[in-house]
């Protein structure tokens, strides 16, 4: 086997076909190589999404993608508008800028929470999913849904905004923006969260841009990337966020990022509240056809810059819908990243990517010098690496 | 920001010689239509030149009937995106890969050539990106 006698492959991820995984090659218990496995999930996404009316594909969009499902069904949903050529009314694009901003502070919340279990800080990882449900309440008082929850239709949203849940929605970020705060303290100050971030997959400027990371990873090194700056759309022209930029290009870089976006969330929530315009909630005239065309539609959904390609025909469903999630781009780091790390790295090295597939019961190792070697879970690399750090 | 039409236009002249035609289809996109045999001069200019990132490759079936078909290579930068689009058939499924120039493209290579049966000429290394599945491979032709 190459690399010497002390040489492992480990593949993480879901053996199941429906998630990505990795496959680790290790020289004792430091990481030699890294290699991606994808899996089906996302090419069955878009199949299932061609044999679909247009409206129909929103609610599978939204359905299949639980941590982000605004964010897909945004930048399904505006490029269809743009091959109808629909202008929607500025209360709907104020609404799914709403939606899209709440969308981001709980998934950053949830992330943050996620990557604290796997440093092995589970009192932080249990607050953070407990405050994350104060935002999906508010996204179930607008859709009627805490998880799929999707205001959108072709040509505006379903759900109006009542002066009621307005209130609900200050009250709830005035008490998320405190916490955000505290958890930027605690990352900066938590001995345990600095050990197992600092220095930990550095990556520079010049990697990211060659990687095409997007998203918060992206910014962590640098790059000057938002989707809601670099081609606003949805009412962003007018609520451009500050990018939010860490060189460092480390592990902590990422978390600061994230956080220091959720604060900056919180602060457009309230702006986009204070300017609601008043009006119709969707385009009055639209007929349901979507003429024959192609477009590229981009949107920033928390872990980066989603990617659509539709093609339609002029048929009832489209011709082909082409998805690129962030976690693909930014997955694609991890074989560049990962070679020279600890093994007890690599959980928080996959977890500093905010990716999305299974994390549970899911790497095993494979072979080694000795031949097959126990099934490894999600939770054994876990916790190799919390023990590995002391913890 | 960087005003868009002149992005593209850098973007058009980085591609001169390197593409057979080119297209607007939106305000923000340009279409670069490529032979197989430039497809890495191309993407090297547009790569090497820091134009701008790699963001997703879109296998395409243009005509299932005759099978023909097209891989897209969407780069871009800041609002504007270019696309490379490489034509190829059902039979003469082959293309150059571009991980040469941009290592981090094996994802998206690996995925088209699953997914769609396009051979992908120079993936570095043998392992299957999705695993020994019998409907690996297979074009989406065959897909109903």
């Amino acid at each position: 086997m190459p690399g010497g006698a002390e040489t492992f492959h480990i593949p993480i991820g879901a053996t199941r076909e429906a998630s990505p995984g990795f496959e680790l090659k290790l020289d004792g218990e430091v990481v030699v190589s890294a290699r991606l496995l994808p899996g089906f999930d996302q090419r069955r996404v878009e199949i299932a999404a061609e044999k679909r009316g247009w409206q129909e594909i929103i609610d599978l969009l939204a359905d299949l993608f639980g941590l982000c499902p605004h964010a897909h069904a945004l930048a399904y949903i505006l490029g269809v508008e743009r091959l109808a050529g629909l202008e929607v009314p500025p209360r709907a694009r104020a609404i799914r800028m709403l939606v899209a901003e709440l969308e981001r502070v709980h998934s950053h919340i949830l992330w943050f929470g996620a990557l604290a279990y796997q440093a092995g800080v589970d009192n932080l990882f249990l607050e953070c999913w407990q405050e994350r449900q104060g935002v999906l309440g508010l996204l179930e008082s607008l859709s009627g849904k805490r998880l799929a929850y999707s205001p959108n239709r072709i040509g505006g949203v379903n759900f109006d905004l009542t002066p009621g849940l307005s209130a609900d929605i200050r009250r709830t970020i005035d008490h998320l923006d405190q916490r955000a705060r505290r958890y930027l303290n605690l990352l900066n100050r938590d001995p345990l969260l600095r050990k197992r971030t600092h220095g930990v997959g550095v990556t520079t400027r010049s990697q990211a841009e060659k990687l095409g990371l997007v998203g918060p990873t992206a910014r962590g090194s640098g790059v000057l990337r938002d989707i809601r700056v670099d081609a606003p759309y949805s009412g962003y022209e007018a609520f451009s966020p500050r990018m939010v930029l860490d060189h460092a290009g480390d592990l902590h870089a990422r978390l600061s990022v994230r956080l220091k976006e959720m604060v900056q969330s919180i602060e457009l929530v309230r702006r986009i509240l204070a300017g609601m315009p008043e009006g119709a909630l969707v385009v009055e005239d639209f007929d349901g056809g979507i003429p024959p065309g192609e477009t590229i539609s981009r949107v920033e959904a928390p872990c980066g810059e989603l990617f659509y390609f539709i093609k339609s025909s002029g048929g009832d469903r489209p011709a082909r819908i082409k998805i690129r999630t962030p976690t693909q781009s930014n997955l694609a780091s991890i074989p560049a990243l990962a070679p020279g790390h600890h093994l007890a790295d690599v959980p928080l090295l996959l977890a500093g990517v905010d990716p999305y597939f299974s994390f549970k019961h899911s790497a095993a190792v494979i072979s080694g010098p000795d031949g097959p070697h126990p099934a490894w879970t999600w939770d054994d690399l876990r916790s190799f690496g919390i023990a590995h750090y002391g913890g | 920001m960087v005003d868009t039409q002149k992005n593209l236009l850098i973007a058009e002249r980085l591609l001169e010689g390197r593409a057979a035609g080119f297209r607007h289809p939106e305000p923000f996109r340009l279409d670069a239509d490529v032979e197989a045999a430039d497809l890495n001069a191309a993407v090297r200019m547009l790569f090497n030149t820091e134009w701008g990132y790699l963001a997703a490759i879109t296998g395409l079936d243009r005509d299932r009937q005759d099978g023909e078909f097209e891989v897209l290579y969407h780069f871009c930068s800041a609002d504007a995106v270019v696309t490379l689009r490489l034509r190829t058939g059902r039979e003469t499924q082959r293309i150059p890969s571009v991980t040469g120039v941009i290592p981090a493209a094996e994802f998206f290579e690996r995925e088209l050539s699953e997914y769609f049966g396009v051979r992908v000429e120079g993936i570095p290394g043998e392992i299957r990106a999705t695993g020994d599945r019998s409907h690996a491979g297979k074009s989406r032709q065959f897909e109903g």
